[in-house]
């Protein structure tokens, strides 16, 4: 009752007209900083703070909570389009966006983008208004062991990505893991693999090498030859460049399992929406009865890591609006919005500030239904690019790319990396190495490190730690699952050959 | 003897240089920009990003200011894009104590604040010593003790090595002999987080942080690290009234400028900080963030530096730190 | 002749990654394996570098005991084409600080279009010129995002 009431008021100031408007503002800039690859929501809010200060606090949290969810649906364009990853939560949606274009169903990969950004997007919300402070009780009791269990059921999921050679996938994996360790040591401030330069003694930025590797590798491929065969052919007709019924009905449980692991995930503070899109991506295939063609163009592999990073979004504001904790970088200057306009972000702000919560909340409803308004009609326009030639599209994949890492860093340190990294791309696909693990080793890397050795402080030195907790336990053991999983394909495939032979 | 031309020429010499003595030099002709050495959201960034609106309102520049986030490297990146704008008028850099005991431990940092242009020490951050509420120390004392009792078993979470978190550890477990495990963790919130949920048993926190929590009644705080009690903790006593005398290492933010700037424009952006530090925007935002008015001038922000530096060196060698400068 | 390929760039890349992972141990062994707290800075790295060395290995190992099948036939134009394109990327990179970003793009692309797929030099002036002027209208212009600037100002 407390809940619909709650809702009914924050509906009457969402729908204020100058409320509402702010909410379209928001998911308008969200959406168009989502689809430039580098620039993201942390940029944006902070560019627009010294606005907000003229405005309303409900007005200016709906705009910049706006920008924030927004941009989750922007960034799977580039990366189905271009192969460019416009930012670190939509590498996933490379696997088989990518491949669902260059098969001709741009059209389609976009709009179940969009569809499961909404859907997802909305069930973040649902579980915002809904179940906040349980989940932010469970978030607390997660602490390292159990983010140690998280980051290797991750990482295990390298199995699951790999092509041809499992070998091959885990020392792309572990090739990401040393990328990781690069930088200054949080514990000891030891430089490890700097070799000198400065530039390198925070490491290395996640979108260098996930653009270097993904799009890089990806041009420098295409361009081997002159031909200029139609590469990415576009169907005609406005029905064939949306998901058919028999696509949204393959999507099912992505939806499902992008919702719930995405809004989960997102709610720790240590998770993060690269980390829920990878394993809603590796939960997808790994139930999945076509499990082989994953990464060939599958559509519940767009559907399920763009619905975790747009559920993540819900879940990454319960800990900031019960706790006041944020867990990235745009919550983080969120919460710093917060204070500046005299807020006081905590476990108190909800009950003291019933209007401004449930106002943000019920905008994020329209602000979704306004996102799935805004991208749908965008769907067939952008499939548009695909029919440029190959020698102009080339060249404005480089320059995206290039300004992607720019407008990250500002270094030109980082373009020069951004080189070597297109390089070890190009030459990782002439090898047959797979990408995504040495991005999931990347991604996951220091996190485990840094968990694993937090556990074993915490534990005086014992590993123990790491399965006398419920949690962990539980995580590592499905780890173990997994790594088994294709074991059990090969001995089932091994069993059917024998029996067939007799 | 008397040579008109030459007179002449002299006068309208002395003239010029009367003349641009008055107009005391620099007048700031396009936006300035900011450097700090975090992303949007991290704490130099916000408070840049605070002044720069604060300046605005209080129509203190004729420009705008612009935010430029140089991060990586603790703060050597910052740092030595600064150093790259050598003679530059319309730049400045905000700096924190990570900008002096980054060179201290990475050889890769070559660039300290002292080849930089000093204008201004604005802000110091005291902080408060909190546990969770539900926790049995009542007092300072008595977390020692039982960390005295329980060598390396009590722990407390915090950011890197190098903070100011673990400095206020080294001091106290120098002082003691007692020693518990200190557990770093990247963000603000996951420390607070793995406190909350009762997986260390205390941490160093700013009070502004704190304050909710202790509303809220999750937290409870145990001794302040300042020199004297902050308005909004009348009744926790300091490090020093707690029974522990150790010097309070203070986080502090200040203003940089470029290397080799002419004078009048090193006066400007003294003039400038003073101004900001007297208005009554400036008061507030201190008062609401919990800070203290650290202002210092360039000339005694000089000396804290070496105070700053080698007080640091000290500590992290205590720490087992390798510090290379 | 792609498995051809194949199969000498895994031993190859095996190689390569053997290398890097004896690096890997032996920075590693320079930092402090257990502290008093707890696993210090050379735990993880040690760990990694074994395995990736094992691994690396393990591939080198499979490359050897599959029988090679004579002739290799690696398709050395193509991938000279591609490294060729490459060098122009990277030399553009390294041209950003004295021309800026607008200028050394267009040369990049003016280049790809005329050099390497071989059309018209007016065709590629104005591909250069209008995906130049696009990423100067959409980037600094309408989002007042900082391309790289050149010594010439822009």
């Amino acid at each position: 009752m407390e809940i619909l009431s709650g809702l009914a008021n924050g509906f009457a100031v969402a729908l204020d007209p100058l409320n509402l408007f702010w909410c379209f503002v928001g998911v308008l800039l969200g959406t168009v900083v989502g689809i430039l690859p580098g620039l993201g929501p942390p940029a944006t809010i902070a560019m627009l703070l010294p606005l907000t200060f003229h405005m309303q606090p409900a007005g200016a949290i709906i705009m910049l909570a706006g920008i924030y969810y927004g941009a989750k649906y922007g960034g799977s364009t580039t990366s189905i389009l271009m192969n460019v990853p416009g930012e670190s939560a939509s590498v996933v949606t490379c696997l088989d966006g990518y491949q669902m274009a260059r098969k001709g169903r741009a059209g389609a990969a976009l709009g179940i983008a969009a569809i499961a950004s909404f859907v997802a997007g909305t069930v973040g919300v649902l579980g915002l208004m809904l179940v906040a402070p349980p989940i932010s009780k469970l978030a607390l009791s997660f602490s390292s062991p159990e983010y140690f269990g998280l980051m290797s059921l991750g990482l295990a999921l390298v199995v699951l990505l790999a092509g041809r050679s499992i070998v091959k996938a885990l020392l792309a994996a572990l090739l990401g893991l040393w990328i990781a360790s690069m930088g200054t040591d949080l514990f000891s401030s030891t430089s490890r693999f700097t070799f000198g330069r400065l530039e390198l003694l925070s490491g290395i930025d996640f979108i260098v090498v996930a653009i270097g590797v993904f799009a890089l590798g990806e041009v420098l491929a295409n361009m081997e030859t002159q031909e200029e065969t139609q590469l990415l052919p576009v169907p005609k007709g406005l029905r064939n460049l949306l998901p058919t019924l028999q696509d949204l009905k393959d999507c099912r449980f992505a939806f499902l399992n992008g919702s719930v692991l995405g809004f989960l995930v997102g709610a720790l503070p240590g998770g993060g929406s690269t980390i829920a899109s990878f394993l809603s991506y590796g939960l997808e295939k790994a139930v999945s009865p076509r499990r082989d063609q994953f990464g060939t163009g599958v559509i519940e592999g767009v559907a399920a890591p763009e619905g975790a990073n747009n559920s993540e979004t819900g879940g990454a504001l319960v800990p900031l609006l019960t706790l006041g904790i944020p867990g990235s970088g745009t919550t983080a200057i969120l919460l710093a919005a917060l204070v500046l306009w005299g807020f006081k972000p905590g476990p108190l702000f909800i009950p003291e500030n019933p209007a401004l919560f449930w106002g943000l909340v019920a905008s994020m409803y329209i602000g979704n239904v306004m996102l799935l308004i805004l991208n749908l009609p965008l769907v067939p326009l952008f499939a548009q690019v695909l029919r440029t030639p190959a020698f102009v599209l080339f060249p404005l994949i480089l320059g995206i790319s290039m300004i992607g890492v720019y407008s990250v860093s500002g270094s030109l340190f980082d373009l020069g990396l951004l080189m070597i990294f297109g390089l070890l791309g190009y030459l990782m696909r002439k090898l047959d190495y797979p990408a995504a693990p040495l991005i999931l080793g990347l991604a996951l890397g220091a996190g485990m490190e840094r968990a694993l050795r937090q556990s074993l402080m915490m534990s005086e030195g014992s590993l123990t730690i790491l399965v006398s907790r419920p949690i962990s336990a539980a995580m590592l053991s499905l780890a173990v699952v997994v790594l088994l999983i294709p074991f059990v394909g090969r001995f089932n495939a091994w069993r059917v050959r024998a029996i067939e032979q007799e | 003897m008397r040579n008109p031309v030459r007179t002449t020429v002299l006068a309208v010499l002395l003239g010029l240089a009367a003349s641009q003595g008055l107009a005391q030099g620099f007048k700031p002709t396009r936006p300035i920009e900011v450097v700090v050495h975090t992303g949007p959201g991290g704490g130099s960034d916000v408070l840049a990003r605070a002044i720069a609106i604060m300046i605005e309102k209080e129509k203190l520049l004729p420009v705008r200011m612009q935010v430029v986030n140089k991060t990586g490297g603790g703060a050597a990146v910052a740092a030595a894009y600064l150093a790259e704008k050598a003679g530059d008028p319309h730049t400045i850099g905000f700096f924190t104590g990570v900008w002096l005991t980054t060179p201290l431990t990475s050889a890769e940092s070559k660039i300290t604040l002292r080849d930089l242009t000093p204008i201004a020490r604005l802000v110091l951050e005291p902080a408060v010593i909190a546990v969770k509420s539900d926790a049995p120390f009542k007092s300072l004392a008595e977390f020692i003790d039982a960390a005295k009792k329980n060598p390396g078993q009590l722990k407390q979470s915090g950011g890197s090595i190098t903070s100011r978190d673990n400095v206020v550890r080294q001091l106290l477990q120098k002082a003691t002999g007692a020693r518990w495990a200190f557990i770093s963790f990247p963000g603000g919130g996951e420390r607070i987080a793995a406190l909350l949920g009762g997986h260390v048993n205390m941490m160093v926190i700013e009070p502004e942080e704190a304050g909710e929590h202790i509303r809220a009644g999750n937290m409870r705080v145990l001794a302040q690290v300042s020199d004297s009690r902050l308005p909004h903790f009348p009744n926790v006593p300091t490090l020093k009234e707690a029974g522990f005398d150790v010097p309070v290492v203070p986080q502090v933010r200040g203003v940089v400028a470029p290397p080799g700037i002419p004078k009048q424009n090193v006066e400007f952006w003294e003039d400038l900080f003073l101004r900001l530090t007297r208005t009554a925007s400036w008061r507030k935002y201190i008062a609401d963030n919990q800070f203290e008015d650290g202002y210092q001038n360039a000339a005694d922000l000089l000396k804290f530096y070496d105070q700053f530096t080698d007080r640091m060196r000290d500590i992290l060698k205590d720490a087992g730190v390798k510090t290379v400068r | 002749m792609e498995e051809e390929t194949r199969k000498s760039g895994d031993l190859w890349s095996g190689l390569a990654l053997l290398l890097l992972g004896a690096y890997i141990v032996v920075e590693a062994s320079r930092w402090e394996y257990l502290g008093t707290d707890g696993p210090g800075a050379g735990f993880f790295p040690r760990w990694y570098g074994i395995a990736m060395g094992a691994l690396a290995l393990l591939l080198i190992a499979s490359h050897f005991r599959r029988r090679p099948s004579g002739q290799s036939t690696v398709a050395w134009p193509r991938i000279r084409r591609a490294l060729g394109v490459w060098l122009a990327l990277a030399a553009s990179v390294a041209l950003f600080k004295p021309l800026g970003f607008l200028l050394s793009f267009a040369l990049l692309t003016f280049f790809i279009v005329a050099a390497l797929y071989r059309r018209p030099l007016r065709v590629a002036a104005a591909v250069a010129l209008a995906s130049a002027a696009g990423f100067y209208l959409a980037f600094p212009f309408a989002l007042g995002v900082a391309l790289p600037v050149g010594a010439l100002g822009f």
